[in-house]
């Protein structure tokens, strides 16, 4: 069977990314280590404190949420990064290629390596802290995993406009997005413990939405009345936005030579 | 014969900052490239040669002017020409943990191959390059000359009708230069490839180039076939006469085709302006004066006066 030719251009990225992360020991140090600490770190707090079930289960979807978010925006991250690094952008750009095959490519690694922190998270959280993180159904989960996927693609997408105006400097954009978003969207906390201001910034956030609609299936009342509605609205736009974004940046990378630059 | 590059006009200024001054990079340049040639774009550095070779590969937007390459727009139809040109570069750079054959395997992808016919290709590449036994090897690993050579089959995975060659053979060895300069010979020999090469490597463009062009801050000062280069620029061959004992006592100067002269104790050194026609009437003068001639040699100009001429 002949499959398109854009098929293998997605696919060249899938298989980079993948490569990368298998020779990297870090890599998977980063989709095991970090999870786990957050996991144990949050789950022996709730412990300690002596928390009922549902505050618990409020904590630990915050905990599942945050490193889930966290691992599966990183293949889009360092899509272009992976290039700066090496110094091989202009080999990349050469090529005829276009944006979606770098997003949809690097992204779907970032989707398969966040469901698999999400499963390793739920697993543990089940067996360590009696936190049933099925307990939504599998619409339920469904839903709030496409949440979480979005919400990543969305700072992929934010960081690798960055890369590509101020090349390795925004590698730190890479983390800083998520924990910037992730603290207001009422990760740990309700948002109405937020300052105002602060809240008033959360109802910009998608997650703050699937957040909500996860946790009113553990006993918490909904603070919308159509979280998903508002989710992948809000999620939509901002993707478009942000698609909207790298293809600019990248219009100028073209004329500023950041490509060469970069490459140099 | 068609013209494989067209470029009329191009100008190009990077600005350092937001809002800091323009340096102009590339002024007015117009350049034609025949299908099937090794164009040599030659200059110091910081003569915009890559910043010329980027914009014909698509990868920097001209300022002003146009150019096509292989019949296309580098702006407008960029990304159909894309499938049809390939670039390598000095320094090779390419992800440091993925091996040899992974790397081609990802670049193939990018050109659209898959299946069969990626693993055939990058199988004839590896071959090509003599790079099967460091098929397995990351690309960390790899001596500077395999790197060059990896640089290169990954030019040729998409089959290329135009490559762009920035400074092959820069940083690498004699022996891995001189190799790597036979197989651009070979692959333009074999396949009809057309290339354009940006080198300051004098002796590289006057063995691999057909047609040259100089630049000199950001301005192509001339081009054309290093022959025809030589007549234009009034350059000439150069006659060395070692006497026996004294030079013959001659007006140099007066000499028909003379353009310079030199004595030096036994020594006189003539730049003709064309020596296979001045040289009986030279003999000829010098035999009627007595003196004998110990050694004779006739050298044609070469591109490094061509060179200093045009860059000075």
């Amino acid at each position: 069977m002949k499959l398109p030719t854009s098929f293998y251009k997605f696919w060249a990225f899938s298989v980079r990314s993948t490569m990368v992360n298998r020779r990297n020991v870090f890599a998977v140090f980063e989709m095991l280590f970090w999870p786990l600490i957050g996991i144990f770190s949050v789950g022996l707090l709730t412990r300690f404190l002596n928390l009922k079930a549902d505050t618990v289960s409020f904590i630990l979807i915050g905990a599942v949420t945050m490193n889930t978010v966290q691992i599966a925006q990183l293949d889009l991250s360092y899509a272009l990064l992976y290039s700066v690094w090496s110094k091989s952008l202009k080999h990349e750009f050469i090529a005829p290629i276009n944006l979606s095959h770098i997003l949809v490519g690097s992204g779907l690694v970032g989707l398969l390596r966040g469901f698999l922190v999400f499963v390793i998270m739920g697993a543990l959280s089940i067996f360590f802290f009696d936190m049933d993180l099925g307990k939504p159904g599998p619409d339920g989960l469904l839903w709030f995993l496409l949440g979480m996927f979005l919400n990543a693609a969305i700072i992929g997408a934010l960081v690798l406009a960055l890369v590509l105006r101020f090349g390795q400097r925004a590698e730190v954009a890479a983390w800083a997005f998520s924990y910037l978003m992730l603290l207001l969207c009422g990760l740990y906390y309700p948002i109405s413990v937020l300052p105002k201001s602060f809240q008033v910034l959360a109802h910009f956030i998608p997650l703050t939405y699937f957040l909500d609609y996860f946790r009113h299936f553990y006993g918490f009342p909904l603070a919308w009345p159509h979280p998903l509605l508002y989710g992948f609205g809000q999620s939509v736009i901002y993707l478009f936005l942000s698609y909207g974004l790298v293809s600019l940046t990248l219009r100028s990378a073209y004329k500023r030579g950041t490509l060469l630059r970069l490459s140099d | 014969m068609t013209a494989a590059i067209a470029a009329d006009g191009i100008s190009k200024a990077f600005h350092t900052g937001l809002w800091g001054p323009a340096k102009q990079v590339l002024t007015d340049i117009d350049l034609q490239v025949a299908s099937g040639a090794i164009f040599g774009v030659l200059g110091p550095n910081g003569a915009g040669k890559t910043t010329l070779i980027s914009i014909l590969a698509t990868l920097l937007r001209p300022d002003t002017g146009r150019a096509t390459v292989l019949g296309f727009d580098v702006v407008r139809e960029a990304a159909r020409l894309k499938e049809r040109i390939n670039l390598a570069a000095s320094g090779a750079h390419f992800l440091w943990c993925l091996t040899v054959e992974d790397n081609l395997k990802f670049y193939g992808r990018l050109y659209g191959l898959g299946g069969r016919r990626l693993r055939d290709r990058v199988a004839s590449l590896l071959e090509l390059f003599g790079l099967g036994e460091f098929r397995q090897t990351t690309f960390e690993r790899l001596s500077t000359g395999l790197k060059q050579r990896l640089a290169l089959a990954k030019a040729l995975i998409n089959d290329p009708e135009l490559l762009f060659l920035d400074e092959p053979t820069s940083g690498l060895d004699q022996d891995m230069a001189q190799h790597i300069r036979e197989e651009i010979l070979r692959l333009n020999r074999e396949t009809g490839v057309t290339m354009l090469l940006t080198t300051h490597n004098l002796r590289e463009a006057e063995m691999l180039c057909t047609e040259v062009a100089f630049l000199k801050q950001g301005r192509l000062v001339t081009g054309g076939r290093i022959p025809d280069l030589q007549k234009r620029l009034g350059l000439g061959d150069h006659l060395s006469l070692h006497f026996q004992d004294s030079p013959a006592p001659l007006d140099y100067a007066r000499l028909p085709g003379v353009l310079t002269h030199r004595v030096a104790d036994s020594r006189v050194e003539l730049v003709l302006d064309r020596a296979d026609e001045r040289l009986p009437a030279i003999l000829e003068a010098i035999f009627l004066t007595d003196k004998k001639l110990a050694r004779i040699k006739v050298k044609p100009v070469d591109l490094e006066e061509i060179y200093r001429e045009v860059t000075h």
